[in-house]
């Protein structure tokens, strides 16, 4: 009977531990993309609280029904969430788009100076202007491209996944994304030029 | 495509990625606390998704000790179950309930329903994806 109490007590300490542990990997993978999954966000959203809501949903449902496949699945996974979840917030704008329109309205876009203020930064104004300057240029090409070739440019330029892993995120073939990929790459430098 | 063109290539792509992770190291204070919090939030979820410790441990003793319960009433029994003499007819209706076989294939496709949740996570956004792309 102590035998037994002792070992219940035994997993149970080891499967707190093997929690532990889980959460600890989970918090470092989702510190390690929060921010440049909110920046990817912003460019389809345009818009920084809805890119909030969006990567929010994203780590949330990661963390629901991913926790338990391998660290190294989740970054394709997490993505492929997000593309997810952008898609569906796409729609849901648009259809609320139909409505307010439909009853002759539209939907206000409030600009509030002090939420829309950089953060302190090491650089200078000039360099953060230029900076700025040459992000909203490549954030408005971006978003004249082809939706399959914003997705892979993004996940495998600025997020840095592999051909296998975009592909695991888009949800289709290495070979499309390869495709799609150095479309989007000679698309944007014919739209850009040297501006970046 | 002519080598020129491959540096080109590689050119732009590493200034569009040192752009992009000089706008990531810009991003304000408000944005990275509200990135914080989501992440608590996601974390929480991952305690929620861990059930208690307790009743992992004590369900599957729950399961032998209630089936012990029942061979050991049917033995004292001594009599076909599926008569009504000899023990409480109510409570092996309560133990035919606990166990049902309903329960069961429930329980047996606890992975299907899991594969099932997964497939519509994954899947959702992608109904009109190939339409439109």
């Amino acid at each position: 009977m102590a035998f037994a109490a002792t070992l219940q007590a035994h997993m149970c300490l080891q499967r707190e531990d093997e929690t532990l542990e889980s959460r600890a990997e989970m918090e470092a993978f989702l510190r390690d993309v929060e921010s440049r999954a909110f920046r990817i966000a912003v460019v389809s959203t345009r818009d920084a609280d809805e890119a909030l809501d969006v990567v929010q949903d994203a780590m949330i449902s990661l963390a629901r029904r991913y926790a338990d496949r391998s660290v190294e699945e989740w970054r394709p996974l997490f993505y492929r969430i997000l593309k997810n979840r952008i898609r569906d917030w796409q729609r849901r704008r648009i259809v609320r788009g139909r409505v307010m329109s439909f009853f002759g309205g539209q939907e206000g876009e409030e600009y509030d100076p002090i939420a829309q203020a950089p953060g302190p930064s090491s650089e200078n104004p000039t360099e953060a202007l230029a900076r700025s300057d040459a992000m909203d240029a490549l954030e408005q090409a971006l978003r004249d491209l082809p939706r399959r070739q914003r997705e892979a440019f993004m996940l495998r330029n600025f997020e840095g996944l592999n051909v296998v892993e975009t592909a695991t995120a888009m949800g289709c073939s290495d070979g499309s994304v390869k495709t799609h990929y150095s479309r989007a790459v000679h698309r944007l430098r014919d739209m850009l030029g040297e501006h970046v | 495509m002519d080598s020129e063109n491959v540096r080109k290539d590689r050119e732009f792509e590493e200034r569009t990625k040192l752009l992009f992770e000089r706008s990531v190291a810009a991003l304000d204070g408000r944005t990275r606390s509200k990135l914080t919090q989501a992440r608590y939030r996601a974390l929480d979820e991952l305690a929620k998704r861990a059930r208690p410790a307790w009743s992992r441990s004590w369900l599957p003793a729950g399961a032998v000790a209630a089936v012990a319960l029942l061979s050991l009433m049917l033995w004292q029994g001594q009599m076909d179950p599926l008569t009504d003499g000899g023990f409480d007819v109510a409570a092996v209706a309560d133990l035919e309930i606990l166990l049902g076989e309903e329960a069961l294939d429930m329980i047996e496709e606890l992975e299907f329903y899991a594969w099932l949740e997964e497939q519509v996570e994954l899947t959702s956004g992608e109904i009109v994806e190939d339409g439109i792309g």
